[in-house]
């Protein structure tokens, strides 16, 4: 019951059929006193009647055809391609990621640095190349042909 | 065979990888799961996946069901466990998306809830009309009194078996069919 002695989440239940007696009872004892609760009633079977006789529903699927999908869905996974597999796919995932990351800070450089093992060979070579004044003329050090190729070319020290 | 026995006995022999028990089971079920499937998504390829889905369930988990309860309730529990499941996730896309319930198209809709024709035409409409905006007010309900007026109303399951499925009171079922019939009242009312 509630403050007012409506026993209102007990109507619907009322309506339906849906309490024990005792409540029954006691419900039914409050209805022969009073009017609101009494339409309540009558109208909350109405709607209920109403819903419970037009269901919106559409048809349901062939038993069949939802038998055969359900049976599908049952089945475990296939096996599937090697590289399907929860191993090899961490080992390429690996692996693209770490070519990704070359790949970003590989081209992350400035327009006319040279990649880390050319530095590395150009940096062995720097006494040497100190003595080609080519290299003055050479706007980047790019040119790791000229470079290479000093000795040959002749312009070495003139 | 397996076609006579209970669903108890059926849930039992699924636990034990019986298929032909699970077939039987899926035959019995299959309608009115996909049926209130549909009714809380109203969605057919929803309905369908989810309802196929609660069969998984039961296949996979058919070892848990200790009896304690009738089947039919587990099993509800599990369906409406998911559907809710469901909604929730897809709320914020869904709304996105057109639906197949002909909520955007009244006519259509008003077809497809037609059961019946009735005599009178003008009745005819008028009561179709009424019935289209009393079941586009149970579209609008919470999630959990729509549950428990379809349980009630579409699956004829007692407020205690309700309580069961939702995993709440049977009060708390009461308030929650209360306030959905409540909000229905006012519909008709203001016809």
């Amino acid at each position: 019951m509630t403050d007012l002695g409506h026993p209102d989440a007990e109507l619907t239940a009322f309506a339906t059929g849906g309490l024990p007696p005792a409540e029954r009872a006691r419900v039914a004892a409050h209805l022969d006193d009073c009017a609101s609760c009494r339409r309540t009633v009558e109208e909350s079977r109405v709607v209920l009647t109403a819903l419970a006789r037009e269901i919106p529903a559409p048809a349901p699927p062939v038993g069949r055809r939802y038998r055969a999908e359900l049976r599908a869905r049952l089945q475990p996974p296939t096996p599937g391609r090697w590289w399907a597999r929860p191993l090899p796919a961490m080992v390429a995932a690996g692996v693209a990621t770490a070519v990704l990351l070359v790949a970003v800070y590989g081209l992350d450089r400035r327009p006319g640095e040279l990649a880390t093992v050319e530095e590395t060979m150009l940096g062995a070579r720097l006494p040497l190349l100190r003595q080609y004044r080519v290299i003055e003329r050479l706007d980047l050090l790019e040119d790791l042909d000229a470079i290479r190729y000093l000795d040959r070319s002749g312009n070495g020290g003139s | 065979m397996t076609q006579g026995h209970s669903d108890e006995t059926l849930c039992r022999r699924i636990a034990d990888r019986d298929e032909a028990a699970f077939d039987v089971l899926v035959e019995r079920y299959q309608g009115r799961a996909y049926r209130l499937a549909w009714s809380l998504l109203r969605n057919a390829e929803d309905a369908r996946d989810v309802s196929q889905e609660a069969f998984l369930r039961v296949y996979r988990t058919a070892g848990r069901f200790r009896g304690e309860a009738r089947f039919s309730t587990w099993f509800y529990r599990i369906l409406v466990n998911l559907c809710l499941d469901h909604r929730r996730r897809g709320s914020w896309w869904r709304r996105l998306l057109v639906r197949d319930d002909g909520a955007g198209d009244p006519e259509r809709a008003v077809l497809e809830r037609q059961p019946a024709p009735l005599a009178d035409p003008g009745e005819t409409v008028g009561r179709t009309q009424l019935m289209f905006r009393l079941w586009a007010a149970v579209d609008r309900l919470s999630p959990q009194q729509r549950a428990a007026l379809l349980l009630h109303v579409q699956e004829e399951l007692p407020t205690g078996q309700i309580a069961t499925v939702l995993g709440c009171t049977e009060a708390t079922v009461r308030v929650h069919l209360h306030r959905a019939v409540g909000v229905l009242r006012k519909t008709v009312r203001r016809d």
